[in-house]
């Protein structure tokens, strides 16, 4: 239930965020006891690579705490989108924070729209919809695959959002948003190998009003064929892009640094003795002593390996029926 | 909500916010009397004619007269009225003007700068006669001695080229975040502190917005951008609220104004000036009174809010020194500066109302700090840190790396604060046409910079 709205004490059957580090989190269930693989009720222990976690002990706990493991320490999160993207189990390729945050932007999704959504895949984006549209719009998501309809409708339910959201199975590249949804939505959100399929359908869901459409394609040639069939069907303002969110890595480096300059010079002992066979030895004799310099640098750089594409947003607008 | 509510809403009506759109233009205006005008490029529109007429709708720029130039050196204005445009005539241009010939390539075209026999002069006379921009452009290409040998591609992007400049048609919009980002960020981006909508649009998911909750906000200076959408976000009728922390005497609005949210909505962004509102929480009420006019004095405040908001909008400059309360939406608050400055100490002024609401609500914690300041944000973050809860999201916005390369050491081995990231992002537009798409040539490279984390302990 602990995505309806902020909260500050982990309950029973909440989902809760573990952190252990910036590259590992997990998702967990807050509840005192599981059913193993034999069918037999068991106490609820959570592996992790800091040591396994008594889950029961979550429960009354505050969120932002930090936890005992048997072999170190996790902090306790209040999940929200942007940490269940980072943790949910995978049924699909997923869509991360920075489109995501794209498309809510640009199909200007707020408290009371309506939205259409396929498909559903893993919920990734769904979730960020629901945070957007509560407590007054409603998500209508679709897909064709029908254990994936079963898995995402029972998440929904758990994590509290079930008031607001539909999960249909159905395929609406070949059948539409169905007629009950015709003249209902404000915005229309396709992943799909063939959006262009679903376009003519997705004109006929949007409000009389008007409404703002997205679709997210790995490749440029199904953006290609979703423009087309944009133009083919009155939308208008028909724009194409794409976003790539660079980490950067804060660190401070300590850094030795040369001194040369005393190179430069002869030493004014040694010219004293003016004897220059005993020169050389006297000044690498110096350098060594000397303790090295170093200096501490703030710095910033980017992970060995970061996402160089993601997919192609293509946005545009139905305008209003009266000048369609 | 009625149906004949909607329909009122659909209409255009006095006061107002539009955007009015030319081709790819762009522009944010209060329609805020009968007589307001609006210039667009060098035309002057009359908005009168938009009174009641739905939005979205498409209006054909009328000439009305030449107003001859008042000052010497300057070209002259033209002046057009507004009419609702009901045959859809803006089919292709190519169509219109019914071109078939064109060239296989570009070998046999020289730019001797001798291709238009129409002088400038003459041009101007054609606008003068003719009101539709397919006239004009039809003459242009009839005395154009390369066109026919054009090929088609080029023959386009000429049209293209001389139907922006000739266009007579407007279309107004309702304003939107979406509009109002996209036209902060192309007039100036400086103003809304370089703040590409990429980078809004996931500073608002990092933040955790949404209906339920109440916010903690410092922004020094984005013309009203970033507590707009955050009211965007909490929606009407919710219980969601924010704080909306400044450093100057007025808080920017303009942004919050121009999506034109009703009362209740705007209500529930309270804001503070900063100084003000954190003496109030430590020393109590009563300490500052008269200082807080004076007190905050930081650089900003030349180049604060009133004479920002008058470059885009004449009729909201109300707006100025004093007291706190002028900027309000709807007017009823209207003390001339005169008035407040005199200061009835029986009656709370609105500052004050506002100090205590914002200190009730520190006292009752956060979930969530949105930061994004012209300052260094240390010591910001340092004495906002203390009203958010735990296990809640903290976002620092800044448009140089450097700054929040800092912050995420201090914040790193201060332990309030966990999952720390610093990030940047690269947007590109495409061209997508058959057997043409490509990225667009020029892109924008700044994005800014969000720091984000969460708050532990």
């Amino acid at each position: 239930m602990s995505f309806l709205k902020p909260k500050e004490v982990i309950e029973e059957g909440d989902t809760v965020t573990l952190y252990l580090t910036v590259n590992s989190m997990h998702a967990i269930e807050a509840t005192p006891t599981i059913v193993n693989k034999k069918g037999e009720t068991i106490e609820y222990i959570f592996q992790t690579s800091y040591g396994a976690l008594k889950v029961r002990n979550l429960i009354g706990v505050t969120y932002g705490s930090r936890v005992e493991l048997s072999k170190g320490w996790a902090y306790v999160l209040q999940p929200n989108p942007e940490l269940w993207t980072q943790t949910l189990p995978h049924r699909t390729q997923i869509i991360y924070t920075p489109d995501i945050s794209m498309i809510l932007f640009q199909l200007e999704v707020r408290p009371g729209s309506v939205i259409v959504e396929s498909g559903t895949g893993s919920g990734s984006l769904s979730h960020y919809f629901l945070r957007a549209i509560k407590p007054y719009g409603h998500l209508h998501t679709f897909d064709f695959h029908e254990a994936r309809v079963q898995q995402a409708r029972e998440e929904f339910e758990r994590h509290g959002l079930g008031d607001f959201v539909t999960v249909y199975h159905r395929d609406v590249c070949q059948l539409g948003f169905s007629n009950e949804l015709e003249g209902k939505a404000d915005a229309v959100f396709l992943d799909l190998p063939a959006p262009q399929l679903a376009v003519p359908f997705a004109a006929k869901t949007l409000k009389t009003e008007g409404g703002r459409f997205c679709s997210f394609s790995p490749c440029i040639e199904q953006s290609q064929r979703c423009c087309i069939a944009l133009q083919e069907h009155g939308f208008t303002e028909i724009r194409s892009m794409e976003i790539l969110q660079q980490e950067h890595v804060v660190k401070t480096r300590t850094l030795p640094v040369l001194d040369l300059e005393f190179l430069k010079h002869k030493k004014p002992s040694s010219q004293k003795l003016n004897e220059s066979s005993t020169n050389e030895s006297n000044e690498t004799a110096d350098t060594v002593k000397t303790p090295k310099e170093t200096k501490k640098v703030l710095t910033s750089s980017a992970p060995p390996t970061l996402p160089g594409h993601t997919g192609y947003l293509t946005f545009a607008t139905l305008p209003p029926a009266f000048v369609r | 909500m009625t149906k004949t509510e909607v329909n009122e809403m659909s209409k255009i009506q006095l006061g107002d916010y539009i955007v009015i759109q030319r081709q790819k233009y762009t522009k944010l205006q209060k329609f805020g009397n009968l007589d307001t005008t609006s210039m667009l490029g060098k035309e002057q529109l009359e908005l009168r004619g938009l009174l009641d007429q739905p939005y979205s709708a498409t209006f054909k720029m009328c000439p009305k007269e030449t107003t001859p130039s008042k000052q010497r050196g300057q070209r002259n204005l033209r002046l057009h009225t507004l009419e609702l445009c009901n045959e859809l005539e803006m089919r292709d241009i190519r169509d219109r003007l019914g071109i078939s010939a064109s060239g296989a390539d570009n070998r046999d075209i020289i730019d001797d700068g001798d291709s238009q026999a129409l002088r400038p002069q003459d041009i101007e006379d054609l606008r003068e006669q003719h009101s539709e921009s397919t006239k004009i452009i039809e003459k242009i290409v009839e005395n154009s001695k390369t066109f026919h040998a054009k090929t088609e591609y080029s023959q386009e992007k000429y049209l293209r080229k001389k139907e922006k400049k000739y266009f007579e048609f407007v279309q107004i919009h309702r304003p939107t975040l979406r509009l109002i980002t996209e036209i902060y960020y192309r007039q100036d981006a400086d103003k809304v502190m370089g703040m590409r909508m990429d980078t809004l649009s996931q500073l608002i998911s990092y933040s955790g917005v949404s209906a339920f909750g109440n916010y903690l906000m410092y922004e020094s200076g984005t013309n009203g951008l970033l507590p707009a959408s955050f009211l965007n976000s909490m929606g009407a009728g919710t219980e969601a609220t924010l704080v909306h922390m400044h450093p100057g005497n007025v808080p920017q609005k303009q942004a919050m104004l121009a999506l034109n949210l009703p009362h209740e909505q705007l209500q529930r962004c309270i804001s503070v000036n900063l100084y003000s509102v954190l003496r109030e929480y430590y020393q109590g009420e009563g300490q500052e009174s008269t200082e807080v006019a004076t007190e905050p004095s930081t650089p900003l405040e030349e180049i604060e809010p009133s004479s920002k908001k008058q470059k885009l909008n004449d009729d909201d400059a109300a707006p100025t020194t004093t007291s706190s309360t002028s900027s309000d939406s709807n007017g009823e608050n209207n003390t001339s500066p005169l008035e407040s400055s005199v200061n009835i100490p029986v009656q709370a002024q609105k500052w004050q109302v506002e100090n205590r609401r914002a200190c009730e609500l520190m006292r009752a914690k956060f979930d969530g700090l949105v930061i994004a300041a012209k300052e260094h944000p240390s010591n910001i973050v340092q004495a906002l840190l203390p009203f958010v809860k735990s296990s809640r999201p903290i976002v620092v916005y800044s448009q140089s790396k450097e700054v929040l390369m800092d912050l995420h050491v201090e914040l790193k081995s201060s332990s309030n604060a966990t999952n720390l990231h610093l990030t940047s992002n690269w947007l590109r537009y495409y061209q997508i046409l058959p057997n043409r798409t490509h990225p667009e040539v020029n892109m924008n490279g700044n994005s800014g910079y969000l720091l984000t984390g969460y708050t532990i302990g």
